[in-house]
C-alpha cells in the first residue's frame, strides 16, 4: 500500500497544501488590511499616544508590505499567527489549535454517524427495494437532503430540548447549552446528528443506487448459489464493491461537514473553530479572521489528502 | 390527439409500425413534466411562493417592522408578513444568482469547450482551484470585503457556485462541436460566433436549465446560511435565515418563531429540488414516455 511512489505523491500533496494555505492567508491578510479603518476605530480613545502605542504593538504603524513580511515570517518560521486584536495578550495559534480539537470531536462523531447511518439506510433500502421500508428510507433521505442543517438543528432542539422536557416533566431531555470545552457525552449526539444528517441522506442515496447495481452482478449470484447466508453475501461480497462509488464523495463530504460545523457550532454554542470564525468576523478581530481562514484552508486540504489515501485502502486497484 | 383507448387512429399508422406524433423537444418535455405529479405539485408550490413574494412587494397583512396582533416574533413583529417578504428575498437571491451563474457559465464554458487548447487549460485550472476552496470561506471573505447588501450577497454566492455550470457547459460544448450538424454549419461557412450561439447553445439548453433549477435552491440555502450566521442581509430585513436565527433566542417559550421560517425554507428548497428532478427526466430526449 505505502509504496515509494505513493510516499512521493503524498509529499507533493503536502507541499501543495502548504502553498495553498499560505496563498489563502496572504489573500485574506491583504484583503483585510485593505479595508478602510482598523479594529480600534470604534474605541473612543482620547489619548492619541495610547492609540499610537497600540498601533505600534500590532505593527499597524508599519507600511503594509513590512506588515505582510513580518506576518509571513512569523507564520512560516514559528507557526505564529499573532495576537487577538480584541482580547489583548491572547495568542491566536494555541487558541485555534484548542478550538480545532473541539471541532474535530464534533465533526468526527458526525462523520461516523453520516457514513454509518447513510450506508445502513442505503443497504436496507436496496435489499428491500420497492417495499414500504425502501419508501420510508428513500423519503427520509430526500427530506434530509432538502433540509438545511440549521433547520434540522432547530427541530431537534425543539423536540428534545423543549417538548421532551415538558412531556417527561424535566426527567429526560436534551440540555441546551454546552458544558466546558468538550461538552458531555450526552450532549454530543444531537449536534452531530444535525451536522451529519444531510450528508447521511446523500450517502444513503448513493449506497442504495450502487447496491442495487451490485446485487445484480454474477459474482453475487454465485455467492448465493454456493449457499452462503444472505448476511455474508451482502456484507462481504456486495457491500465492499458497492462502497467504492460512495467513497468518492467522502472528500466533498468532509469539506461539507467542516463548513457545516460553522453553523452547528454557533447554534449549540460549541466553542470550536466555526464559532470563533463567526465571532471574529462580527467582532472585526481581523487577526483571528486571518488565522481562522489559514486554519480552514490547511484543514480542508489535509482532510482531502486523508480521504484520498483512504481510497487505496478500500479499493486496492487505486494507486498513486 | 384525444381518442378513446383501444381505438387506433388510422393517421398514426405508417406501414406496420406506429409512428410517433411529431412534437418538438419542448412540447415533449412539457408533456412529460405534466405527468410527473411530484414535479407538478412542486411547480404549483413555487408559483404560490412567487405570488406571495410579488404581492408582498405591494401589500403585507401587517407592516413588517411594527407590532401586530397575529402570531408575532419576540420583537412583536408579524411572522406571516415577514415570511412573505422573506420569500421575496429568497427568490431574488436564488434567481439573481442563477442569472449571473448562467451568463458567466455559458460564456466561460462555451469558450473553453469550443476553442479547447490553452484557453480550455486555463479555464479548467481556474475551475479546479475554485473547487478546492470551500465555498463558505470564499463567500464569507467576499461579504467581509464587499459589504452586506443583497446585491453583494448575490455576487458572493454566484462567485462560489459558477463552476458547476461552467463545467457542464464546457462538457456540452466539447461533445456538441464534434456533431454532424456543427460540421455542416462549419462547412456552410458559418462564423464561430454563429456556430456557438445558434447551433451549440440551443442544443445544450436542456442540461443548462436543469442545472440552473438545482442552483436556485442551493443559492437560497446559502443566503439563509449567511443570514443565519448574521453575515447575510442586514438585520431588520426579514430573510428566512435571520428570522430563524432571531427565533433561537426564544426557543423554549415560542418554538414557532424558529419553525415557521424553517418550514418555509425547507418546503421551498424541496419544491425546487423536485422540479429539478422532474425537469431532468422531462428534458432527457432518450426517455420516450
Amino acid at each position: 500500500m505505502l509504496t515509494r511512489g505513493s510516499l512521493i505523491y503524498m509529499g507533493q500533496r503536502v507541499v501543495l497544501i502548504l502553498f495553498t494555505t499560505l496563498a489563502v492567508s496572504s489573500l485574506v491578510f491583504l484583503g483585510v488590511h485593505s479595508l478602510p479603518g482598523n479594529a480600534f476605530i470604534s474605541e473612543h480613545r482620547i489619548n492619541p499616544q495610547a492609540i499610537a502605542e497600540i498601533m505600534h504593538h500590532y505593527n499597524l504603524d508599519l507600511p503594509l508590505w513590512d506588515q505582510y513580511r513580518l506576518f509571513m515570517s512569523n507564520l512560516i518560521l514559528h507557526g505564529n499567527l499573532g495576537e487577538s486584536v480584541i482580547n489583548r495578550g491572547v495568542q491566536i495559534t494555541p487558541l485555534l489549535l484548542r478550538e480545532a480539537t473541539v471541532s474535530a470531536e464534533v465533526g468526527g462523531v458526525a462523520l461516523l454517524f453520516t457514513v454509518g447511518v447513510g450506508v445502513l439506510l442505503g443497504v436496507i433500502a436496496a435489499i428491500k427495494q420497492n417495499t414500504w421500508i425502501d419508501y420510508v428510507a428513500t423519503t427520509t433521505s430526500v427530506i434530509g437532503f432538502s433540509m438545511p442543517n440549521f433547520v434540522i438543528a432547530s427541530m431537534l432542539l425543539v423536540f428534545f430540548g423543549v417538548w421532551l422536557y415538558n412531556w417527561t416533566g424535566g426527567a429526560f431531555y436534551y440540555d441546551i447549552g454546552w458544558n466546558g470545552t468538550y461538552g458531555t457525552l450526552g450532549q454530543l449526539p444531537v449536534p452531530a446528528f444535525a451536522l451529519g444528517f444531510p450528508y447521511a441522506s446523500i450517502v444513503a442515496r448513493l449506497t442504495r443506487a450502487s447496491m442495487l447495481e451490485t446485487i445484480k452482478q454474477d459474482y453475487v449470484r454465485t455467492a448465493r448459489a454456493k449457499g452462503l447466508p444472505s448476511r455474508i453475501v451482502i456484507t462481504r461480497h456486495a457491500l465492499r464493491n458497492a462502497l467504492i462509488p460512495v467513497v468518492t464523495i467522502l472528500g466533498p463530504l468532509v469539506t461539507g461537514i467542516i463548513t457545516g460545523s460553522v453553523v452547528i457550532e454557533n447554534i449549540f454554542g460549541i466553542p470550536g473553530l466555526g464559532k470563533e470564525f463567526v465571532t471574529s468576523i462580527l467582532n472585526r478581530d481581523y487577526n483571528i479572521v486571518i488565522g481562522v481562514f489559514t486554519f480552514y484552508a490547511g484543514l480542508v486540504g489535509l482532510a482531502n489528502l486523508v480521504v484520498d489515501m483512504l481510497y487505496t485502502v478500500i479499493d486496492p486497484r487505486i494507486r498513486y | 390527439m384525444a381518442l378513446a383507448p383501444g381505438v387506433a387512429n388510422p393517421q398514426e399508422y405508417v406501414g406496420d409500425t406506429v409512428a410517433r406524433e411529431q412534437t418538438s423537444l419542448w412540447a415533449d418535455a412539457w408533456r412529460r413534466l405534466r405527468r410527473n405529479r411530484l414535479a407538478l405539485v412542486a411547480t404549483v408550490f413555487i408559483g404560490f411562493v412567487l405570488l406571495v413574494a410579488i404581492i408582498s412587494v405591494f401589500w403585507t397583512p401587517y407592516p413588517i417592522y411594527r407590532e401586530s396582533v397575529a402570531p408575532t416574533d419576540q420583537a412583536g413583529r408579524d411572522i406571516l408578513s415577514r415570511l412573505a417578504v422573506g420569500a421575496q428575498i429568497s427568490l431574488e437571491v436564488g434567481v439573481g444568482t442563477q442569472i449571473l451563474v448562467v451568463a458567466f457559465g455559458i460564456l466561460v464554458g462555451l469558450t473553453a469547450g469550443y476553442y479547447r487548447g490553452i484557453l480550455d487549460g486555463v479555464i479548467s485550472t481556474v475551475i479546479n482551484i475554485f473547487y478546492g476552496i470551500p465555498s463558505l470561506l470564499v463567500a464569507l471573505l467576499m461579504v467581509l470585503l464587499l459589504g452586506r447588501g443583497l446585491d453583494k450577497i448575490i455576487i458572493a454566492i454566484a462567485a462560489t457556485s459558477w463552476m458547476d455550470m461552467a463545467r457542464l457547459v464546457r462538457g456540452q460544448g466539447l461533445a456538441l462541436r464534434e456533431r454532424e450538424f456543427v460540421e455542416a454549419a462549419r462547412a456552410g461557412g458559418a462564423k464561430a460566433s454563429r456556430i456557438i450561439f445558434r447551433h451549440i447553445l440551443p442544443n445544450a439548453l436542456g442540461p443548462i436549465i436543469v442545472q440552473a433549477t438545482f442552483g436556485v435552491p442551493a443559492a437560497i440555502l446559502f443566503e439563509a446560511f449567511l443570514s443565519f450566521l448574521g453575515l447575510g442581509v442586514q438585520p431588520p430585513a426579514p430573510s428566512w435565515g435571520s428570522m430563524a436565527a432571531d427565533g433561537f433566542q426564544a426557543l423554549r417559550l415560542a418554538p414557532h418563531i424558529v419553525l415557521a421560517p424553517a418550514l418555509a425554507l425547507s418546503l421551498t428548497l424541496m419544491a425546487f429540488n423536485f422540479l429539478g428532478d422532474g425537469l431532468r427526466d422531462a428534458l432527457d430526449p432518450r426517455q420516450k414516455r
